[in-house]
């Protein structure tokens, strides 16, 4: 018996039992479509981070000089205790980095992440737990925020440590709603700032807005805070293809600035926006662990239902194959065609299931942020994990369908 | 009925004929392990066919000496439980002997593997059941085509014998259509067809109109008189004597062994049947 006739046996069976197949297989489908779906929205919510988050929190083309690293859950504990040591990033660094970096977009200096909270007041209204950040006038260009009123922080904000603030959109639209709020003056801490700008909205990330916030100048912030351990340094090129060369000379700089001598290591950190991408697949790894080891208990019932419907498929059809015997199937011939029908059945089902997942993946791509990616291996990993169950809860009814006696057989109605 | 009878077959006509073959027979049959020559297409040397049923050993064949030439047309009869399905069922390689030699065309039968024993009906016999044994789901033209599949032939060249075979028992306009949407008869005659179609050594049927009335069992059994004549050799296993009477030589079993082997126009005067 050729292998195509093998094929087609095995199709024509599944086909003239549409709904019993389907029924069968849809432990396999559900499980399949899990995997490539979860996998997909993993996939999607890393490339979320990547060019959401992590370019929102760094700033697109963007790198970091800092005390610390961002993920600092890569080091052991002796390690994090030697950075704590480390001297603050300090306006002398900035201005050293600034210098060797004519041609970069913007080098600002920030109070950095995390960051103090307090509770904003305009007149008999208050915001409570906003952000606050020190920054300098560069940025505004760093963090690509736009304005939508007034003016952004001026360098001279910076050097007379004016008390001036520049809101997230968010914060101006509870606090003032339709008053103007260019010129007013809100309390934080029992200050008062006035107000000179309202930054556009940068949209919601997860649900979560990131357009709450006060920017101040970062010396009007330290007379309030002192001197942060998390002030950073960013370094804005024009092109994602210059970070990687600047990283390198903003080492140099740093390392000159600092008078470090060859072979001491640094006493600060440099990070792109793949750092923070790490940090979250570094959590997301473990999701990529257990879903398929979750999928292949599915899988697994998945396979013992075709197995049981298989069995069931060769005590019905005890007539048909002794009738096959007697016009001569060899018992090879009655295995095969009851393998490949598990395996047909069962490699449906992960196609299926691919599709479906696809599907699924798709939509919730277009009904939220969420790019959602569907990778090949995951397809590949479904499409075998179907085939393999097929093979291996086919084998035994197939087995037992080729050892049927013919006479015994062709007696069974 | 009887008129049928009328005009025989030339080979089994005359006495002298006969009694030559009956003695031709009974030397091939007493040679153990000489393989017998071309002109015998089965040959059985003492077999034996033992059932355990739970301990009690049922002797089903008790020692039977068949040998029967290619061309002949052989009805084996005999009440039930005289072993006629049993030796059907070996003869047809469906089983295997207890002990004793079975030749099929020069083959010894009797100590093949399963698997040969599949390849052996596929490629010698033809088997035409009293329940027609279709695949229910199949159409007829796929039906027929079913020994070739196992053949390994191929697909246009399959369909192309299938064809020819279900035009000669006139059924090529019915080829599309499942046995349910068929008559009795025409079911016979598509398992008929599908007996033919590997051009098997023998036609072996079991009560082929066990299932059908007798306007259409009249049809059937002129199929096979027809197939006899063009040359066929055709072994059928009834217990109806009018049925076994359309063959040229009977082989009656009594309780596991051969109790008569004769010309059909004895089988006839014994049966009363002339």
């Amino acid at each position: 018996m050729s292998l195509a006739d093998v094929i087609f046996t095995a199709l024509g069976q599944i086909r003239s039992n549409k709904l019993r197949s389907f029924f069968t297989l849809l432990g396999i489908i559900v499980s399949v479509t899990f995997l490539v779906a979860v996998l997909a929205i993993i996939q999607g919510l890393n490339a979320y981070v990547k060019e959401n988050i992590a370019d929102a929190m760094i700033g697109a083309n963007s790198f970091q000089v800092r005390r610390t690293p961002l993920n600092v859950a890569r080091f052991v504990d002796e390690e994090v205790e030697r950075m704590g040591r480390r001297p603050l990033i300090s306006r002398g660094d900035a201005e050293a980095v600034r210098q060797a970096f004519p041609d970069a977009e913007a080098v600002s200096l920030q109070s950095g992440w995390p960051t103090p909270s307090a509770d904003v007041t305009w007149r008999n209204r208050t915001v409570g737990d906003v952000l606050l950040f020190g920054v300098t006038a560069p940025h505004q260009i760093v963090q690509d925020y736009r304005l939508e009123q007034g003016r952004a922080l001026s360098d001279v904000d910076i050097t007379q440590r004016r008390p001036v603030a520049v809101l997230g959109p968010d914060l101006a639209e509870k606090l003032f709603e339709t008053v103007d709020p260019i010129g007013q003056e809100v309390r934080i801490r029992g200050d008062l700032f006035e107000v000179i700008g309202v930054n556009a909205t940068k949209g919601r990330v997860l649900g979560q807005s990131f357009d709450g916030y006060v920017l101040m100048p970062l010396t009007r912030f330290e007379m309030m805070f002192g001197r942060r351990a998390t002030t950073t340094v960013s370094i804005k090129m024009r092109t994602a293809e210059e970070v990687a060369t600047a990283i390198a000379r903003a080492e140099e700089a740093m390392r000159m600035a600092r008078g470090l001598r060859p072979g001491e290591p640094n006493n600060f950190a440099l990070e792109t926006s793949d750092a923070l991408v790490d940090f979250w697949k570094t959590l997301t790894q473990l999701l990529f662990a257990i879903v398929p080891a979750i999928v292949s208990i599915g899988i697994v019932v998945g396979g013992i239902v075709i197995m049981n419907i298989m069995l069931m498929s060769v005590s019905e059809r005890t007539h048909e194959i002794g009738i096959r015997k007697a016009l001569g199937a060899r018992a090879k011939d009655i295995e095969n065609q009851f393998l490949a029908e598990a395996i047909a059945l069962a490699f449906m089902g992960g196609f299926l299931g691919v599709a479906v997942g696809w599907l699924m993946a798709a939509a919730v791509a277009a009904a939220s942020p969420l790019p959602t990616r569907v990778t090949w291996w995951s397809v590949a990993i479904a499409l075998s994990l179907g085939a393999g169950v097929g093979i291996i809860f086919g084998v035994y009814p197939a087995r037992r369908a080729a050892r049927l006696d013919p006479i015994a057989a062709m007696r069974a109605e | 009925m009887s008129d049928q009878f009328g005009s025989g077959n030339p080979l089994t006509t005359t006495g002298e004929h006969n009694m030559s073959n009956t003695a031709e027979r009974k030397a091939v049959v007493q040679e153990p392990g000489a393989t017998p020559d071309k002109s015998w297409v089965i040959v059985t040397r003492g077999l034996k066919r033992e059932y355990d049923m739970g301990g009690e050993i049922v002797r089903a064949l008790r020692g039977v000496d068949l040998a029967i030439r290619r061309n002949e047309y052989v009805a084996i009869m005999g009440p039930s439980g005289s072993g006629k399905s049993t030796l059907m069922n070996l003869v047809g390689c469906l089983d295997t002997p207890t002990a004793g030699e079975y030749w099929l065309n020069g083959m010894l039968v009797s100590t093949m593997t399963d698997d040969q024993l599949a390849r052996v009906r596929n490629k010698e016999i033809g088997f035409v059941f009293q329940t027609f044994n279709l695949l229910p789901r199949a159409t007829a033209l796929h039906n027929v085509e079913l020994p070739l599949v196992y053949a390994g032939i191929g697909s246009d060249e399959r369909k192309r014998k299938a064809k020819q075979a279900l035009e000669k028992v006139q059924l090529e306009h019915r080829m599309t259509h499942k046995p349910n949407e068929l008559s009795g008869g025409q079911r016979q005659r598509v398992a008929i067809a599908r007996a033919l179609v590997n051009d098997p050594s023998i036609l072996l049927a079991d009560e082929p109109t066990g299932n059908l009335d007798s306007q259409t069992s009249t049809e059937i059994m002129k199929v096979f008189e027809d197939l006899a004549t063009s040359g066929q050799t055709v072994i059928m296993v009834t217990h109806e004597a009018d049925i076994a009477a359309h063959a040229r030589r009977v082989v009656v079993l009594r309780d596991g062994i051969i109790a008569s082997d004769d010309r059909r126009s004895a089988f006839k005067e014994q049966m009363g049947l002339v």
